[in-house]
């Protein structure tokens, strides 16, 4: 397997559009890294330029400390899953796996080999005679895993490999990589927007917005602390609720909130006393009971939590709030529901960049 | 890789790979054919091919094409009677040589008060070329075919056995 170096990378079309700026990263050996963003983020581009697909307008790419910038993507040894599968239809799936080493004139002995085991691993063996419209969309997206296998490549490179699955196989096909994943310990690079997928698959996640690398870190590091408010706003299902308050002596205060804040957390905002910050606070560190009162406006149970969607004060969209309240609770449009909030983040409201301790 | 295994994956290919040795020279003896009937028929011997045998003749050309066809797909699957067939087919390719070129390369015509040979001999050679050619194309495919469907049944009843 193999460590992987992005150093000052660029795309900039030919029509001057800038879709990547400085993405910098280093990839250890065996590690799986999670590209997430919105669409258009820059994160496909990424890992197409690391697949030799686009060029790279500036900066460096290093495979196990060789510079392969220019190597086109042939010679790059790294194998790529595409989020259509990419099979040949006319092929059986022992043909579209055995493809590529047969286009390398391998031994087709050694190949048969690479193939039964790599069917194994993915569970194919019976499939392997068939043609890809025979299979589900799953099986397909397996096969095009295998046929990734079989080449035996120093990087897997995934680009949003589960997207045309149906919810159900989505999850139990992440659960295949995951494993997948664990079996061969090969260095991956996986490409979604789906936060979930980020936060269950990445030994690392890489989020992404506008072309820029927001934040890189664990998952529960991007979850817990989170380094901006988009990186806030975009990892977390419900996501954040954010209001803009104003810092006062011990408590955050706006128009219709007052939060009274702990010592610590004076400490923190000391910088920041009488100006403006925003306050993110995540639906699932609400609870019920407590000083700040939620008009509820519907209420979604979904078994072990509710949902609690409402507004604090007025109706206005920057005072909308939701909560993900424990338990089965039956609350009606205008009941009062009194909350606390458990756990704040704030971010400093011009930056947008977190305030943390060294603030 | 020691030699009985190569040998046990060589047979063991054969259930995921067709058998594109036999198809192709099934699908070559048919093109072969095609040489033969567009090289036999003349049309400066006056009325010597307009009788029942040249009816046959070509009704027997479109049979062969279509046969051959379908066993070129029968024996691309180790099919082994498709591969019997064309046993069959490439023996009466064979047989055909002795039917109309023999006859027309000894007959002549009279054509304006002229006897005219029916079939010259680099021409007769020529047929004769494209027949045993198509015809040895259908054997080897036959027997190669039958092989390996062969050797294809005894692996698959050794893994059901291996199985048990």
């Amino acid at each position: 397997m193999a460590t992987l170096s992005l150093q000052h990378i660029d795309k900039i079309y030919d029509n001057k559009v800038q879709a990547v700026f400085d993405f910098n990263l280093d990839v250890k050996d065996g590690e799986l890294i999670v590209l997430v963003g919105p669409s258009g983020c820059g994160k496909s581009t990424t890992l197409r330029m690391i697949a030799g697909l686009e060029d790279i307008s500036a900066g460096h790419l290093f495979l196990d400390g060789k510079d392969i910038t220019q190597t086109p993507a042939k010679d790059r040894d790294m194998a790529m899953v595409f989020q259509n599968y990419a099979l040949y239809g006319h092929m059986t799936i022992y043909e579209n796996m055995a493809f590529s080493l047969t286009l390398r004139k391998e031994n087709p002995n050694v190949i048969h080999k690479k193939v039964l085991a790599a069917a194994e691993i993915l569970g194919l063996t019976e499939q392997l005679n068939k043609k890809p419209a025979q299979l589900s969309g799953g099986q397909r997206q397996r096969v095009a895993m295998g046929r990734s296998i079989v080449r035996n490549p120093k990087v897997f490179l995934f680009d949003e490999p589960l997207s045309n699955l149906d919810a159900k196989l989505r999850g139990a096909t992440r659960r295949e990589i995951l494993l997948l994943h664990k079996r061969l310990n090969a260095t991956m690079l996986y490409v979604t927007h789906d936060q979930t997928e980020a936060l269950t698959l990445a030994d690392r996640i890489v989020c992404m917005s506008m072309g820029y690398v927001q934040q890189v870190g664990t998952p529960l590091e991007l979850y817990d602390s989170p380094a901006n408010l988009f990186v806030a706003s975009f990892i977390g299902l419900p996501p954040m609720n954010f209001f803009d308050v104003t810092v006062g002596e011990g408590v955050l205060k706006n128009d219709v909130l007052s939060v009274p804040i702990s010592v610590e957390e004076q400490h923190l905002l000391r910088a920041y006393a009488g100006k403006q910050i925003v306050l993110g606070v995540r639906p699932e560190d609400i609870v019920a009971g407590g000083e700040v009162m939620v008009n509820v406006f519907s209420n979604e149970n979904l078994g072990m939590n509710t949902l609690v969607h409402g507004h604090i004060g007025s109706s206005k969209p920057e005072h909308k709030i939701t909560c993900k309240l424990k338990g089965w609770c039956d609350y009606k449009t205008g009941d009062q529901v009194p909350v606390t909030f458990v756990r704040k983040h704030f971010f400093d409201k011009e930056t947008t960049k977190a305030i943390r301790g060294e603030a | 890789m020691n030699k009985n295994e190569e040998q046990f994956i060589k047979r063991d290919r054969m259930r995921f790979t067709k058998n594109t040795l036999s198809s192709g020279l099934a699908l070559l003896a048919i093109l072969l054919n095609v040489f033969y009937f567009v090289s036999i028929y003349k049309s400066d011997v006056g009325s010597y091919y307009y009788n029942i045998l040249i009816g046959a003749s070509i009704l027997y050309n479109l049979i062969f094409m279509l046969a051959v066809f379908l066993c070129s797909e029968g024996v691309k699957s180790y099919n082994s009677a498709y591969a019997c067939v064309l046993l069959v087919v490439g023996v009466l390719q064979i047989v055909r040589i002795f039917i109309l070129p023999m006859r027309a390369h000894g007959a002549t015509v009279t054509i304006n008060q002229q006897e005219t040979v029916v079939m010259q001999t680099a021409q007769f050679l020529r047929v004769v070329l494209y027949l045993c050619a198509s015809a040895a194309c259908c054997l080897v495919a036959g027997v190669v075919g039958l092989q390996k469907s062969r050797a294809l049944s005894a692996h698959m009843a050794e893994l059901e056995q291996k199985a048990a």
